[in-house]
């Protein structure tokens, strides 16, 4: 037998060839052999019975280093919580192996200069988890976490976090924190951090320079251009990823960015509508009641009503429907039963609230331009302006999570809270 | 000198670009000349490694520039070439190609072949790592001087070009990053200058013979790795040309002996190649590279099936013999066997069994050039015309000596069509008819003038035979 790591000499027929056995890949065939030759190379041997291994050796995997960072007193501190994702995986060098950072500190081993801007006064890691599997659970950890390292003399603070769903936990932690005085920048990476274009980096380094800003909101700090030359803070309400891989994927939508961020720590305010800093010990308060039973529903052609009534059956308390163009579903079908308006009523009869906010992502919804949108409204669908519908669902749980009166539930739902409603969509702010 | 005395040990690394798409991704491997339409702007991180400490090579770049700047091509590059997106599978035509030097080199194939990643650290890569795979290794290659190893074979994507350099920066262009290339590294049998220049040759024809590599200036890139008795195993780059490498070799024994005679240490150092033949310093000798898997590529099984339905090609040398007994001078046979497109050539003397191939040859070789020397024009014909040509002359519609003006006419963008009409062979009445003509015109000249003056008129529409016999019986 042989393990990990283990030197061995590979007999195959006449052939021989040493190396140190690697892991296999998880999706690669069984009977797999990976092999790292003295080159460097890996390659890839089938067992079969003409194999004939023998171990020679062992090679030790080092640790990765030990890393404790200094303190340099004449700069403000911050913390970090490091919630996981690309931003704190690492590679093993030796196995190609992805892993979590064994000790969050390991991430200003790749990043050291940001001991030149802040002290980082701890890093908590709470869990590490990929962001497309945190669930409410985790939004609620982070603000209870966030909370507590904002009441303290901390000037700001950072959440590290993967980017597929960064933009759901930044317009949840938009609802739950209240009372936030301090900057808090959400800070993700498009690209790993074992390649010298880790873009995490420069995302870090802005984050950092963002905490020592004026501007007291939940924003996501990462790259504004392709170009590793500065960062937007946006707005955690206004905010979505836009491209799978790009490392400026993250847009603001409807709203400009709050500011462009330079690595020299220079910031121009692109948008003035923006909470300032106030007092140092005011208290974070932490509000993170919550409904679970809320779904996202998107409407696309020929999408067959009967999905909401597994909403309905299911007790769900509410439903944002990704709706068509103004907020469209189909309603005046040439069959009666493709039409939504039915199983519309029926879901708000029994409770349900339904929210409409726009699938086209940029916009507003406007129910009085086609009879379409004017018949749903008059069944009691509320139209969510120009609210992202990320957003819209978790401000959803929030809301029903503190009431479950319909009448009130819709007031909140169109009242802006936390910078997700904007009365005034600037020209410039499509595709910015 | 005596080397055997210096202990003189040399190996090369060949790379040669292929004339594919680009490795992993879909784009063109097309170098451009005019503006870029986007420029980035990048830095690049010297990263930590295992030991937590940052390779010598990268520190030197990080101190050198601030940032690196990269020049891109809405139609010809893409986010791949950015480092925007994770790479597509690999290009199965180059690692067909790659299979079949590996096979021709006679090296152990692996059967699973896995995408690593390796650090690359003076910006050449935009994602700071350049993607290369193993796909053979211990082979062997015949040459005058005996048996030469083969340490590996390696399908890699080719680094950006670089194309400016100031104080904080250097800005390399997208079009070259990501072009796949074969690597060949020999084991260091290499104990004089001059065998340098043989294996380096040899190894050259075999990668032209498979018929994927790319040609022209800076599609072939040798290395040469020296060292002597005392001294250092340096690496010298950019040899641009073959008859450059014993007057390396040379060069770089002559100047360790120098340092080690001075009773220092030759340093571990990448030196570049001068036109010269001297070298200078480029940076220090990168530490053992790392290198790891890279995550965003799956393993590669390859089949033995796959290999054994490669075709090994005909080789260069092969071919050069082949076109001598066609009737090829040595000198035209040698340049054919290496021209560029000698399929065309080897599918016209097939296609037209009643040209000889010495013309087929001789007019593929020299057209461009009378063109240009008659006209001043750049004009190469395509592979259609060329076949339609000679199609004509198969057919004795048209006499060799009409083949230049065909093809002048061709370069004015004329049709065939239209042009084969005005060469059509005469026939034997159309002939009489014209030298009676020309007799008449002349009836006091001597037959050796009559000869000429029909020559020169008529020489484009008949066999020049035929003009004399006609002549001389009229």
């Amino acid at each position: 037998m042989y393990r990990v790591g283990d030197k061995v000499e590979v007999k195959v027929k006449q052939k021989v060839y040493t190396g140190v056995v690697m892991p296999t890949p998880e999706l690669a065939e069984k009977n797999i052999l990976i092999l790292k030759l003295d080159n460097g190379y890996n390659i890839g041997i089938k067992i079969t019975k003409d194999v004939k291994l023998k171990k020679i050796g062992t090679t030790k995997f080092e640790d990765f280093p030990k890393y404790k960072p200094k303190i340099n007193p004449k700069l403000p501190s911050i913390s970090i919580l490091s919630t996981g994702g690309t931003i704190t995986s690492r590679v093993d060098y030796k196995t190609g192996a992805v892993f979590p950072l064994k000790t969050p500190e390991e991430l200003l081993l790749s990043v050291p200069e940001l001991l030149d801007i802040v002290n980082i006064k701890q890093i908590k890691q709470p869990f590490s988890i990929l962001s497309e599997d945190m669930t409410l659970k985790q939004w609620q950890v982070i603000a209870e976490e966030a909370a507590k390292l904002l009441n303290s003399d901390d000037i700001g603070l950072i959440i590290t976090h993967g980017t597929d769903t960064l933009h759901y936990t930044a317009a949840a932690l938009s609802f739950m924190l209240k009372n936030v005085s301090k900057p808090i920048a959400l800070v993700g990476g498009q690209r790993s951090s074992d390649r010298g274009s880790f873009d995490g980096a420069l995302n870090l380094i802005c984050a950092a320079h963002y905490c020592k800003s004026n501007i007291a909101e939940i924003a996501i700090v990462m790259h504004g251009e392709t170009s590793d030359t500065f960062c937007f803070a946006n707005r955690g309400t206004k905010t979505r990823k836009m491209h799978s891989s790009r490392r400026d994927t993250f847009r603001a939508i409807n709203d400009i960015p709050l500011a462009k961020i330079f690595k020299d720590g220079k910031i121009e305010i692109l948008n003035k509508n923006y909470k300032q800093r106030f007092d140092h010990h005011a208290e974070t308060i932490i509000d993170d009641a919550f409904e679970p039973k809320v779904a996202l529903v998107k409407i696309y052609p020929g999408a067959n009503p009967d999905i909401l009534d597994y909403y309905i059956d299911k007790k769900y308390k509410g439903i944002i429907i990704e709706a068509t163009g103004f907020g469209h579903v189909p309603t005046q079908t040439l069959d009666k039963k493709d039409s939504w308006l039915p199983v519309i009523k029926k879901a708000i009869n029994s409770g349900i609230f339904i929210g409409f906010a726009p699938q086209t992502i940029y916009g507003r919804l406007h129910p009085y331009v086609y009879r379409t949108a004017r018949l749903l409204q008059e069944i009691g669908v509320v139209y969510l302006e120009d609210m992202l519908a990320e957003t819209a669902y978790i401000k959803l749980g929030w809301v029903l999570g503190h009431t479950k009166k319909l009448d009130e539930v819709k007031k909140q739902m169109l009242t802006n809270i936390a910078g997700e409603l904007n009365p005034k969509i600037q020209p410039n702010s499509f595709l910015y | 000198m005596g080397y055997t005395k210096v202990g003189l040990k040399a190996g090369l690394e060949i790379h040669q670009q292929l004339d594919t798409t680009k490795l992993f991704c879909s784009c063109p491997s097309i170098i451009r000349k005019d503006k870029p339409d986007v420029i980035v702007t990048r830095e690049l991180r010297p990263l930590a490694g295992e030991t937590g400490k940052i390779d010598p090579a990268a520190i030197f770049e990080r101190k050198k520039r601030k940032f690196y700047k990269y020049e891109a091509y809405n139609d010809t590059t893409c986010l791949v070439e950015l480092d925007e997106e994770p790479p597509q599978p690999i290009n199965q035509e180059a690692l067909d190609a790659a299979l079949l030097v590996a096979k021709m080199l006679h090296c152990e194939i692996p059967d699973h072949i896995q995408v690593m990643r390796k650090t690359v650290v003076d910006g050449s890569n935009t994602s700071g790592f350049q993607r290369t795979a193993l796909v053979g290794i211990s082979g062997w290659l015949d040459t005058k001087y005996g048996k030469v190893g083969i340490m590996n074979v390696s399908l890699e994507e080719d680094a950006g070009r670089r194309t400016a350099e100031d104080k904080d920066s250097v800005t390399f262009r997208l079009d070259r990053l990501g072009i796949p290339l074969i690597e060949i590294g020999t084991t260091p049998d290499i104990k004089t200058p001059e065998q340098g220049k043989e294996l380096a040759e040899k190894i050259g024809m075999l990668l032209r013979a498979t018929g994927k590599a790319k040609r022209g200036l800076g599609t072939i890139r040798q290395d040469v790795n020296v060292s002597i008795t005392g001294g250092t195993r340096i690496e010298l780059k950019g040899v641009q040309e073959l008859r450059q490498i014993p007057t390396l070799i040379e060069k770089e024994v002559e100047r360790q002996q120098k340092i080690i005679k001075s009773g220092k240490k030759v340093p571990a150092e990448v030196r570049n190649a001068q036109a010269d033949g001297t070298t200078k310093f480029l940076r220090p000798l990168p530490g053992a590279a790392r290198m790891y898997p890279e995550t965003d590529a799956p393993l590669i099984p390859i089949p033995r099936l796959r290999i054994e339905a490669l075709k090994i090609p005909e080789s260069i040398e092969a071919k050069e013999q082949k076109f001598i007994k066609l009737g090829l001078s040595a000198d035209l046979a040698r340049t054919m066997s290496r021209w560029k497109n000698v399929k065309l050539f080897e599918t016209l003397i097939s296609k037209f069994k009643k040209v000889k191939p010495n013309i087929i040859a001789s007019t593929l070789l020299s057209i461009p050039g009378e063109i240009k020397r008659k006209t001043d024009k750049q004009f190469t014909p395509t592979d259609d015309q060329y076949t339609i040509v000679f199609s004509l002359l198969d057919k004795g519609r048209i006499v060799k000596e009409a083949l230049l003006d065909i093809f002048i006419q061709l370069s004015k963008e004329r049709r065939i069509e239209d042009i084969a009409v005005h060469y059509e062979v005469f026939t034997d009445k159309e002939l009489e008819f014209e030298i009676n003509k020309i007799k008449q015109e002349n009836p006091k000249a001597p037959e050796g003038k009559l000869i000429g003056i029909a020559m020169s008129k008529l020489r484009t529409r008949a066999d020049p035979k035929k003009i004399t016999q006609l002549i001389k019986k009229l």
